[in-house]
C-alpha cells in the first residue's frame, strides 16, 4: 500500500461518515445558530476541521458526537469572530426567517418558533435530546455540565414551550 | 429529579418527566395516578411535535474543498507483508529489515514508527496464531504494575515479552484478532500529539496517544482495528 492508497482510504472513510451524519450536522448548526446560512458555513468549516483531524476519532461508534462536537466549537468560533449581535425574533434577515418559513402547519410553524425564542442555553441541550438522541449525561459531557444541570434546563425548556403553547392557543 | 426515589410524588414525577420524556419511574407512582398518567401523554406529544418541529430540511450537500493531509501522519509500508506463520520462521531477520529501506518515513513522529516496525519484524516468532494464552505470570512480568497494568479483555494474549524501544522498557504483546495475530506493544514513555496510521499492503495499524505514552497495534490489513482498538484501550491503565 503506498501513500496515495492510505489518503484514498482515509477519504472513502471520511465520505461515509459525513454521508451518514452530514443531516445531523446540518440541523444541530442551524439550531444552534438560528441561521440556515450561518449554518451552511459552519457546517463547511467542521467538514474541513474534522478532515484535518480525522485520525484523531478512534472508536467509530463515537463518531456522531465527534462531528457534533467540532460543530458545536466551529459555531463559537464564527460567532467569536463575528461578534454577532443577540437576534431579535421580530426582525429577523432573510435567512433567519427562512428557517421558521417551511414548516408544513401553522402549529409546527408555532412551535419551530417557540423553539427558536428559546434562550441558547436551554435551545441546545433539548436538540441535543430530542432530535440528536442524546442521554442527559451525553449532553452533560458535550456541554461540559453537570448532568444536574442539564435536567433543569430540559425541565424548563419544556416549561417554557408548554407556556407558550398555552398562550398561543389563549391569544 | 431522583429517578429512582421510592416515594416519588406528583411534584417530583413531573419535573423528571419533563426534564427527561424517557426516563423509567422506578417507584411506580404514574401507574396510581391518572393525573400524571395524562401529564406523561401530555410530555411525550410534545416531544413528537418538537422533534417533527426540529426536523428542518437540509441544503445539498456541497463538500469543501478538502487539503491534501499531511503525509507525516500516514506512514506508508509499501513493501511490507505479513505472511502466514510457518513462513515467517523460514524468512531471516536480515531480509525482514530489508523491507524498510525505501519506506517513506517524514515528521517528528516517524522514528517511533519505524522503530516500532523494525521491532515488530524483528521478533516474527510472535506472530504465531495460536489458542494458549500466557499465564498470568507471564503477563505480569511483562507488563509490570509499576508501569502498567493489563487485564485480559484485549482478547485472548498469546505472546508477552518485554522489549526495549528508543532505549525503554517496552511491553510487547500479541493478541489473536480474527484474522490472525495483532501485535500490541505498550510505550508509557512515548507521548504522541496525535495518532499515527500505519499502512501497508497486508498489515495496517496505528500507535495511539494514551496518556502521556501510547500505544502501537499492529493486524491484519483485514481485521477490523477499530473494535480491537476500543478492547485494548479499555485493558491497559497507565500505573504513572
Amino acid at each position: 500500500m503506498n501513500t496515495s492508497n492510505a489518503v484514498g482510504e482515509r477519504r472513502q472513510r471520511f465520505d461515509r461518515l459525513v454521508a451518514v451524519y452530514y443531516m445531523d450536522m446540518f440541523r444541530y448548526a442551524a439550531w444552534l445558530c438560528r441561521d440556515r446560512s450561518i449554518a451552511e458555513e459552519v457546517v463547511q468549516e467542521a467538514l474541513l476541521r474534522a478532515w484535518k483531524s480525522l485520525d484523531a476519532l478512534r472508536d467509530a461508534a463515537a463518531a456522531k458526537q465527534w462531528l457534533l462536537t467540532i460543530v458545536r466549537r466551529e459555531n463559537a468560533r464564527y460567532f467569536e469572530r463575528r461578534r454577532l449581535e443577540t437576534i431579535d425574533i421580530d426582525n429577523l434577515t432573510a435567512s433567519q426567517s427562512a428557517l421558521l418559513a417551511e414548516a408544513p402547519n401553522e402549529e409546527l410553524n408555532d412551535l419551530r418558533e417557540a423553539i427558536y425564542g428559546l434562550e441558547d442555553d436551554y435551545r441546545e441541550p433539548l436538540v441535543l435530546q430530542v432530535l440528536m438522541g442524546y442521554s442527559t449525561s451525553e449532553i452533560a459531557e458535550m456541554m461540559g455540565l453537570k448532568q444536574g444541570a442539564v435536567l433543569t434546563r430540559l425541565h424548563r425548556a419544556r416549561l417554557k414551550l408548554k407556556e407558550d403553547a398555552a398562550d398561543e392557543e389563549n391569544s | 429529579m431522583s429517578q429512582t426515589n421510592d416515594k416519588m410524588n406528583c411534584t417530583d414525577y413531573k419535573k423528571a418527566l419533563t426534564a427527561e420524556p424517557g426516563f423509567h419511574d422506578e417507584s411506580g407512582h404514574v401507574e396510581t395516578c391518572a393525573e400524571c398518567r395524562a401529564y406523561s401523554e401530555e410530555i411525550l406529544a410534545l416531544d413528537k411535535s418538537l422533534n417533527a418541529a426540529m426536523e428542518i430540511s437540509v441544503p445539498q450537500l456541497v463538500m469543501p474543498e478538502l487539503p491534501d493531509i499531511e503525509t507525516e501522519n500516514v506512514v506508508s509500508l509499501s513493501s511490507h507483508r505479513r505472511t502466514p506463520k510457518p513462513v515467517w520462521y523460514a524468512i531471516a531477520a536480515s531480509v525482514l529489515l530489508a523491507v524498510f529501506v525505501g519506506v517513506r518515513m517524514t515528521g517528528p513522529d516517524v522514528p517511533l514508527a519505524e522503530q516500532v516496525l523494525a521491532h515488530v519484524d524483528r521478533e516474527p516468532a510472535a506472530l504465531q496464531v495460536s489458542s494458549k494464552p500466557v499465564s498470568d505470570r507471564q503477563l505480569s512480568r511483562a507488563v509490570p504494575k509499576n508501569m502498567a497494568t493489563m487485564n485480559h479483555e484485549a482478547g485472548l494474549i498469546t505472546y508477552a515479552q518485554s522489549c526495549s524501544i528508543n532505549g525503554n522498557d517496552v511491553p510487547h504483546l500479541v493478541i489473536q484478532g480474527a484474522k490472525g495475530p495483532i501485535t500490541i506493544l505498550l510505550m508509557p514513555e512515548e507521548k504522541l500529539a496525535e495518532a499515527m496510521t500505519l499502512d501497508g499492503v497486508n498489515v495496517k495499524g496505528v500507535i495511539l496517544p494514551v496518556g502521556n505514552g501510547s500505544i502501537a497495534i499492529i493486524g491484519d490489513r483485514e481485521e477490523q482495528l477499530d473494535q480491537v482498538k476500543e478492547n485494548v484501550l479499555n485493558s491497559v491503565m497507565w500505573s504513572t
